[in-house]
């Protein structure tokens, strides 16, 4: 056994190893470690034992490969206390630079706890994001293990401990081929340079993985209320990139709650990004046009149309189309709407002009009460939607309500920080830019254009530039058969 | 008499017709003595339809003036609303004698003509067919038959020899268009006939080109177009030489109307009430000077009072009619916006009194003009203010310069996502149809790419 815990100990052998020093120690380490699980039935009986002489932060390969071993042999590890405290001990404080060299394992560990047996979904959803953000800190690759995130966190109602993850914009997803060979240990590199499928921190994914993540993520937010940010999830859908005008139903879908959670947030329909090509927009507009009447309604008409709108194709319909729920809060915050677009028009209006003036499209009529409308305009503006304050009856004048204005002009001094900080985060995308273009620089098209143009150059030959010559090869000889 | 008056008026509104119960201020003998041609039955006809006081006379008038002519349809017309209005009246009663041989004499007419023209053409002399074509076309045009005549008009064209052939073409073409109410018509017709003839001729025209071209605007809509090229026409030339369309009064009715809806207050003092050929027609309309004077010296509500005791004339305008509505409150919501420059703030009760009706609150119209963005105001109900919202370049600045940052960085985000899908190969594909046919042809049947695309 101390032979065992000699091998496992042996790594690292000092602290702060440079890159060059550490990526051929990890990678006999990581041998070494994988003999010793493959060879021996002994080494298994001791697992347990040796797991108390392991410091998960220090030898994280090792005590991930003890931890790999004792859920094997375990028939019901949700039973077993101290396993699983192990296991939260190691995902909360795991050495993300040796995690690098024993990504497989890794991936089996989170796909495991994503299974959902193995702890209660809130532990788990916890765990998932807090290993996610630890492999990745910038939280901008997507991985394989985001859809187990979401889903789980999704569907057992337990969206808070992964926002920290689905909060962040992912700009990189795995699947570049890419020519660079570097050490994965070196601190400094991008998240696609060491998250990808050879590693084993991810694996190969799927358009429709991307696509079904974002519309979970809009559904959590949908849930939360954060309607900026589910509309965001939901517009990133809409606008998927697509070749030869393909559409999915997974779009469609999308589209149709775009529009829902747009006509909340903003109080009218909204416009589609421009980078939405026609045929695609026709596909919405056909498949779409009950929401589009419903947008159209919300808009221009009048609270009687917008439920008559609604009501013509029955709950039964929403319901189908899972959108009975936000169909009936659009309903619900049209009177808000119209409310807060009074405030274009008035600077001081009396409650009983409100209820006059606005419908709540729930009954098609206006409220009965000022009262009511007492108790709606309060909830708005504790809700923040309406800047305003109600002031009572007083001195002859009726209680009325005081739109005020939208926003205080900022001192010189507020301004200036607010660009500042504007600014700091587009300057923060610097190395989001750079990986990228390292990473398109270094792909293996892009590198067989520039021997060719430097080739072509030679001869005096003109190229159209990348973009023609890999349409020319793709049409050729089929690149991506090479 | 009162009520058969009453039952007709009834039955003009229920078809959508305006209905002027004050008495205009013209006399209608001397209105009419201002035109020539077909248009006199129309303008005649209107008065009767539209105007209480003058309706029977009117009527009578049509009736007379319809018998000059050789058109059964408008007598027809014109008596039928005249049995309505006042069945006592003997002119009332058909005229079968006159009406039965104008038809025959109608009949044997065309045919005559149309035989005419079938020679003319076996012989193929040009100017001769050109005659028959036009000949056919008055001919069709003064029975009434509108069709008939564009299209004989028309086939004039291509015999033409002379500019001065060319022109006539046009105003015949242009003048059975007006009848027809086809506006965009007029204006293709009237774009070719500029340009062809020596500076003494084209001069003669301008006004004639001008004034036709500034109706058919006006029938499309288009005031601040039909406002210039009203303001356009040349006083220098005798009205005679488009009295068939208008009279001078009526160009300076229709430009001094529209500029006061569509122009800006500078512009109306250089365009309108310092334009020296302008100002010759609008000597012959007073009040409408008056009107923009006051407007542009900042009297609205005088303006509008002017406007208001001359409504009912033009009201009885038959190409001015259907538009006044709009025209008086595009130039109320302009005295609106005007009065209220000056201010910060004003009263609504002050506002009431500048340019309410008796009793009626400008609230209303107050609202509706900020709700479609005319009016940069805001509305205090309960003190009973209007603010006006005073443009705040700094803030707007300041916030759009937030805005484009923010803007700059999501599509950044944007853009890298679009990037890294693309170069990882995990763009949406559609599947590949042996048919060839569109993708999403039918509408249901979605492709949803399943395959690993590595």
């Amino acid at each position: 056994m101390d032979e065992y815990a000699s091998v496992l100990l042996a790594f690292p052998n000092a602290i702060d190893l440079s890159n060059e020093a550490f990526h051929p120690a990890v990678r006999r380490h990581v041998r070494e470690v994988e003999e010793l699980v493959k060879d021996s039935a002994d080494f298994g009986s001791h697992a347990a034992q040796l797991l108390e002489h392991v410091d998960p932060a220090v030898n994280s390969i090792s005590y991930l490969a003890l931890l790999g071993i004792l859920l094997q042999r375990d028939r019901v590890p949700q039973t077993n206390v101290t396993l699983l405290i192990c296991i939260t001990k190691f995902l909360l404080t795991f050495d993300a630079r040796q995690i690098r060299y024993a990504g497989t394992a890794f991936s089996s560990l989170l796909g495991l706890i994503a299974g959902g047996n193995l702890f209660p979904a809130s532990v788990a959803v916890d765990l998932l994001a807090t290993a996610i953000l630890r492999i990745d800190p910038t939280g901008t690759m997507f991985t394989s293990h985001h859809l187990p995130l979401v889903r789980l966190a999704y569907f057992t109602d337990n969206v808070e401990p992964a926002l920290p993850v689905i909060q962040k914009d992912i700009v990189f997803f795995p699947g570049i081929k890419s020519g660079a060979d570097g050490r994965p240990c070196d601190m400094d590199l991008s998240p696609p340079a060491y998250i990808t499928p050879e590693s084993g921190l991810t694996e190969k994914i799927k358009n429709s993985t991307v696509l079904e993540y974002d519309l979970l993520v809009a559904k959590c937010f949908i849930q939360r209320r954060s309607w900026q940010q589910a509309f965001d999830a939901l517009e990133r859908i809409v606008s998927y990139p697509s070749k030869d005008h393909a559409c999915s139903k997974v779009m469609i879908e999308a589209y149709n709650k775009w529009t829902l959670v747009g006509l909340l947030l903003n109080g009218k329909p909204p416009t589609l990004p421009a980078s939405v090509s026609s045929n695609i927009r026709k596909a919405y507009s056909v498949l779409g046009k009950p929401y589009a009447s419903i947008a159209e309604a919300f808009e221009v008409k009048t609270a009687a149309a917008l439920k008559a709108e609604i009501e013509s194709l029955g709950p039964q319909f929403w319901a189908e189309e899972v959108n009975l729920g936000l169909v009936n809060y659009v309903l619900s915050h049209y009177q808000r709407w119209m409310i807060v677009n009074l405030r274009d028009i008035y600077t001081k209006i009396s409650l009983e002009d409100i209820r006059k003036l606005t419908q709540s499209a729930e009954t098609g009529k206006e409220l009965d009460t000022e009262a009511q409308v007492l108790a709606l305009l309060q909830d708005m503006i504790s809700s923040g939607m309406l800047n305003g304050r109600v002031e009572a009856a007083a001195d002859g004048k009726p209680a009325h309500l005081v739109f005020l204005a939208p926003t205080e002009e900022l001192s010189e001094a507020e301004f200036a920080t607010q660009m500042l900080q504007t600014a700091q985060r587009i300057k923060d995308l610097g190395p989001i830019v750079k990986a990228t273009n390292e990473r398109l620089a270094t792909s293996r098209e892009y590198i067989r254009y520039l021997a060719r143009d430097q080739k072509g150059n030679g001869k005096g030959i003109e190229f159209g530039g990348f973009e023609t010559t890999v349409e020319d090869e793709d049409l050729m000889t089929g690149i991506m058969a090479v | 008499m009162a009520d058969p008056l009453l039952a007709f008026f009834t039955v003009m509104d229920g078809q959508g017709g305006f209905v002027v119960k004050e008495a205009p201020k013209f006399d209608l003998d001397l209105y009419i003595q201002n035109y020539r041609g077909r248009t006199r039955f129309d303008r005649l006809f209107l008065v009767g339809r539209s105007s209480v006081p003058l309706c029977i006379d009117a009527l009578k008038a049509a009736i007379a003036e319809a018998k000059r002519g050789r058109d059964p349809q408008r007598y027809r017309e014109a008596v039928d609303c005249l049995r309505i209005a006042a069945p006592n009246e003997p002119e009332a009663q058909f005229d079968y004698a006159w009406l039965d041989g104008i038809e025959a004499s109608n009949r044997n007419e065309t045919h005559r003509l149309t035989a005419e023209l079938k020679g003319y053409k076996n012989n193929l002399i040009k100017e001769s067919v050109r005659m028959g074509n036009e000949d056919l076309g008055k001919h069709l045009e003064s029975i009434g038959d509108l069709n008939g005549a564009a299209e004989a008009y028309s086939r004039m064209r291509p015999d033409v020899s002379t500019p001065k052939h060319l022109v006539d073409v046009g105003k015949h073409l242009v003048r059975v268009a007006l009848q027809r109410r086809e506006w965009s018509m007029v204006n293709a017709h009237l774009a070719k006939m500029g340009g062809h003839q020596g500076p003494e001729d084209e001069k003669a025209l301008q006004p004639y080109l001008k004034i036709t071209q500034g109706i058919a605007y006006l029938g499309l809509d288009q005031y601040h177009e039909a406002a210039l090229s009203f303001l356009a026409a040349d006083a220098g030339v005798p009205s005679t030489a488009y009295n068939e369309i208008a009279s001078a009064n009526d160009v300076a009715v229709y430009g001094g109307l529209l500029a006061l809806a569509s122009m800006e207050r500078t512009a109306l003092q250089n365009m309108v009430l310092d334009n020296s050929t302008f100002r010759t027609f609008l000597e012959l309309e007073p009040h409408i000077r008056r009107a923009v004077t006051q407007f542009v010296n900042g009297r609205y509500s005088a303006c509008i009072a002017t406007l208001e005791a001359h409504k009912s004339d033009y009201l009885l305008d038959i190409y001015l009619q259907k538009h006044i509505p709009k025209i008086y409150s595009k130039i109320r919501s302009k005295c609106i916006v005007q009065y209220l420059i000056p201010f910060s703030c004003v009263t609504l009760d002050t506002m009431s009194t500048a340019f309410g009706h008796a009793g009626q609150s400008i609230e209303d119209e107050l609202v509706t003009m900020i709700r479609d963005g005319s009016l940069k105001a805001r509305i205090n109900t309960i003190d009973r203010l209007v603010t006006t919202v005073s443009a705040d370049p700094r803030g707007s600045l300041q916030s759009s310069a937030l805005k484009t940052a923010q803007d700059y960085k999501k599509q950044a985000i944007d853009r890298l996502r679009r990037m890294s899908l693309a170069a990882a190969e995990l763009e949406l594909k559609g599947v590949k149809k042996t048919t060839g046919q569109h993708a999403l042809g039918g509408g249901n049947e979605i492709m949803y790419d399943e395959s690993v695309l590595v």
